[in-house]
């Protein structure tokens, strides 16, 4: 298995330093995140997040499918995240590594279990015809905190992305297609984001004392592989908690998880307004452009 | 929405990887990166050579088939203009992620599934030659791609080369050639009923565009109707690599 | 120094003898992406910009590389990983093959006293063989004399990751001049004191009096690699860096 280097002692030990004197190796605050941006593609649904030097890119696309069996009414929401050697050479296609069954745990917790998106309004015809909703997240460079990152990517995107407009007259469903009506939104109840928090052990021990233990919003790479423990927190603007995931790492005092959820609930808020900007801007840009749209499909009728 | 048919190209603005390019054309755009020569399991290691793999990915959904074959005709393309033999039992890892493709209703890829693998082919091999021409990879030579689609009405015959998906899908054989800078073909994968006058012309016309590296004049391009003013498949890559190199040496004299 | 820039090519051009230089004696030098098929042609392998020294009549592109691949005589910084009873195995780049270090390759090392290397530990080496078929081999004293000249283990300090072609400026013999790298010479001007040792794989190590110190000077010269900075540039940076301390 191609193996990455792990960082050298003098590494360690410096950036253990920079910790004690609450330095950061790329000098940001402990409870900072890196540059945040964020791109829509020309296609509806089409998402690309930069995070520092992360990047991911998601795709969300939308079939019609008949439903489970045991839920009718519902219909179907896919997360896959299949990690590529494009973001690193450790990565295989067919081998899941634990980072991306990780990755693709937290994210269904946080956006599929907690219903962000509304399956009950996939539903076309109960029991036959429903929405099928799929969103892939693909990973283009890997420089640490792929959750948070992915979180929202996939979030913005399912708030860009539009269906095909439907009508449903007794048995039959009708699609339209993009040029015969106005695609339709997807309906979500909430729109939770993920906050990761690394955890480094200066007491060299059980951690008990105060202050010996350092905490990190959004690491980098070299980061998370000296990090002693993380934890990350699921939750959307309101305060409401999606998941708490916690697993295995030094073991952290109840009171640093609190303060964790507090700071995590601060941060999605304003990633929630950023993300909740983007979209405005985007929209504005394409009704500039939806107007010459029109015109255009008046010419595909003509010729 | 307008699709582009000038190309574009962006270099090595991946961290991770070794080299990365992003190659736009005709509303393909896809986004490649490289890695190597890198470390090889053992079962994959050839004593001679280097192990030269391949990775589509669409843009929604995860590959199947389709995306098998479009690997196997570029891995034993490029492992042709790699030079290979300059590194032994070692890996040379090619990933290509497919963002976007003008497929015409969005509803879903598999509603309107693309019948024919050949579109995105010229798109795939433009955008691997540019991946490792950003990452330094020895080659013995570089390659440029074109595609075709031939609209035979009676005797009369139409030509167009680049051809948007519409183009493509309502056309009686289409054809995708890939030369190297010497001039010789490496790929050349047909579709449909033609015969092999028209692939001869086909393939001498493809062979003018591909390896011509100056900028064409303007009346030479008007010779047959739809022709976009496209310049040349190679001077494209070579203008691309050009600017490339000049900022990075920025600091020489 | 006869160095002249030609021109821009492409892997598998043909090159005209006018850009090749000649010389009476010497025979032409091939260097790095460039390669020979018998009898008489030369063709580069990369993108990049064809050099040529008229004087030492050698010949060689100019480029910016993405991967490290061991050569013969570079010096580089290279990572222990694991020892074994003959020699220390390192790495020199990440996922690339391992290269061995001998465990009595250092400056007066016999049987009884020899470094103790953990894994870990940064060592400053050169390449003592490299060819396609083996995994390469690395120094850390020349074998002509015995001596280490600065070669060995590394303490203390930091390790940053800079691209090849910047290592490669930094390790020309004037790299103010020569490689437009001017950063440095700026903190040592203001008063900082450091030392630093550059890996031709793209390693840069830095030690300085402080924490802070050792961090600038490190992203100073990772950003003059990655933004391009011009020595105007470069001058501005260093001074905005040094007003924290």
């Amino acid at each position: 298995m191609p193996r990455e280097t792990a960082p050298s002692l003098n590494e360690k030990l410096f950036f253990q330093k920079a910790l004690e004197e609450n330095l950061r190796i790329d000098g940001r605050a402990f409870d900072q995140f890196r540059a945040l941006e964020l791109e829509f593609g020309d296609e509806y649904g089409v998402a690309d997040v930069r995070l520092g030097k992360t990047r991911i890119h998601t795709h969300i696309s939308a079939q019609v499918t008949a439903p489970l069996p045991e839920k009718p009414f519902d219909g179907l929401f896919t997360l896959t995240t299949e990690l590529s050697p494009m973001a690193s050479p450790a990565f295989e296609v067919s081998r899941p590594t634990p980072t991306e069954l990780l990755l693709s745990r937290l994210l269904e917790k946080t956006i599929r279990r907690s219903q962000a998106l509304d399956t009950e309004s996939l539903c076309l015809l109960a029991g036959q015809k429903v929405w099928a909703v799929r969103a892939d997240v693909h990973v283009l460079s890997h420089d640490g905190n792929l959750v948070d990152a992915a979180s929202i990517a996939v979030i913005a995107a399912l708030q860009h992305f539009r269906r095909p407009d439907v009508s449903v007259e007794g048995e039959s469903v009708v699609v339209f297609g993009l040029e015969e009506r106005e695609p339709v939104p997807l309906s979500m109840l909430h729109f939770p984001l993920c906050v990761t928090f690394s955890f480094y052990d200066l007491g060299g021990g059980a951690g008990e004392e105060e202050g010996e233990m350092r905490v990190l919003i959004d690491a980098t790479s070299s980061e998370e592989m000296l990090r002693d423990g993380g934890c990350t927190v699921g939750m959307n603007r309101h305060g409401e908690v999606c998941q708490i995931a916690k697993l295995g790492g030094v073991p952290v005092d109840a009171v640093v998880l609190l303060n964790c959820i507090a700071v995590a609930g601060q941060k999605v808020r304003e990633i929630s307004d950023f993300v909740k900007g983007r979209l405005e801007s985007d929209r504005k840009k394409r009704d500039k452009g939806g107007w010459m749209e029109e015109l255009r499909a008046e010419n595909d009728r003509v010729s | 929405m307008t699709i582009s048919a000038e190309p574009s190209a962006t270099l090595s603005h991946l961290y991770r990887a070794d080299g990365s390019a992003t190659f736009s054309q005709n509303g393909y755009t896809v986004i490649g990166a490289v890695n190597g020569p890198i470390e090889v399991q053992r079962r994959d290691e050839l004593p001679e050579e280097a192990a030269v793999d391949v990775i589509v990915r669409p843009a929604a959904g995860v590959g199947g088939t389709r995306e098998r074959h479009l690997e196997s005709i570029l891995q034993s393309t490029i492992r042709q203009i790699i030079l290979i033999h300059n590194f032994p039992r070692t890996l040379i890892q090619i990933t290509l992620q497919i963002t976007s493709t003008p497929e015409n209703d969005s509803a879903s890829s598999k509603l309107v599934q693309a019948s024919s693998n050949l579109p995105i082919l010229p798109t795939l091999l433009q955008t691997t030659v540019l991946t490792l021409l950003s990452a330094s990879i020895p080659l013995a030579m570089t390659l440029a791609s074109i595609s075709f689609a031939i609209n035979s009405t009676g005797s009369s015959r139409k030509i167009i080369r680049n051809p948007t998906l519409e183009e493509f899908q309502a056309a009686n054989s289409v054809h995708v050639l890939a030369f190297t800078s010497n001039g010789q073909l490496l790929v050349a994968e047909s579709e449909g009923s033609f015969t092999l006058e028209v692939w001869d012309e086909v393939y001498e016309i493809g062979k003018d565009f591909c390896c011509d590296v100056t900028e064409p004049a303007g009346d030479d391009i008007m010779q047959q109707d739809g022709l976009d003013g496209n310049t040349g498949g190679m001077a494209f890559v070579r203008s691309t690599l050009e600017h490339k190199v000049s900022a990075d040496l920025h600091w020489k004299d | 120094m006869a160095v002249s820039m030609e021109r821009f090519v492409l892997p598998g051009e043909s090159l005209d003898a006018e850009y090749l230089p000649s010389h009476p004696t010497l025979p032409l030098k091939l260097g790095p992406g460039l390669r020979h098929i018998p009898p008489n042609t030369i063709t580069p392998t990369v993108a990049g910009q064809l050099c040529s020294d008229k004087r030492k009549n050698a010949v060689w592109v100019e480029f910016n590389g993405g991967r490290y691949i061991p050569t013969v005589g570079d010096l580089v910084i290279a990572t222990i990983n694991r020892p074994s009873p003959e020699f220390y195995y390192a790495s020199l780049s990440d996922y690339a093959p391992q290269a061995t270090l001998p465990n009595l390759s250092f400056e007066g090392a016999s049987r009884k006293t020899r470094p103790q290397l953990q894994p870990g530990a940064l060592v400053y080496a050169r390449v003592s063989l490299a060819n396609k078929h083996m995994d390469p081999e690395l120094e850390c004293v020349s074998s002509s004399t015995g001596k280490s000249d600065g070669l060995g283990p590394l303490n203390g300090g930091m390790l940053f990751t800079i691209s090849l072609g910047m290592a490669r400026r930094l390790m020309l013999p004037r790299p103010a001049e020569q490689g437009r790298v001017v950063v440095l010479d700026e903190f040592g001007a203001a008063g900082v004191s450091f030392e630093i040792a550059v890996g031709r794989n793209g390693k840069l190590w830095v030690d300085s009096t402080s924490l802070k110190t050792t961090l600038a000077i490190g992203k100073a010269i990772q950003e003059t690699d990655l933004k391009g900075l011009n020595p105007e540039e470069q001058k501005k940076l260093a001074r905005k860096s040094m007003k924290d301390f």
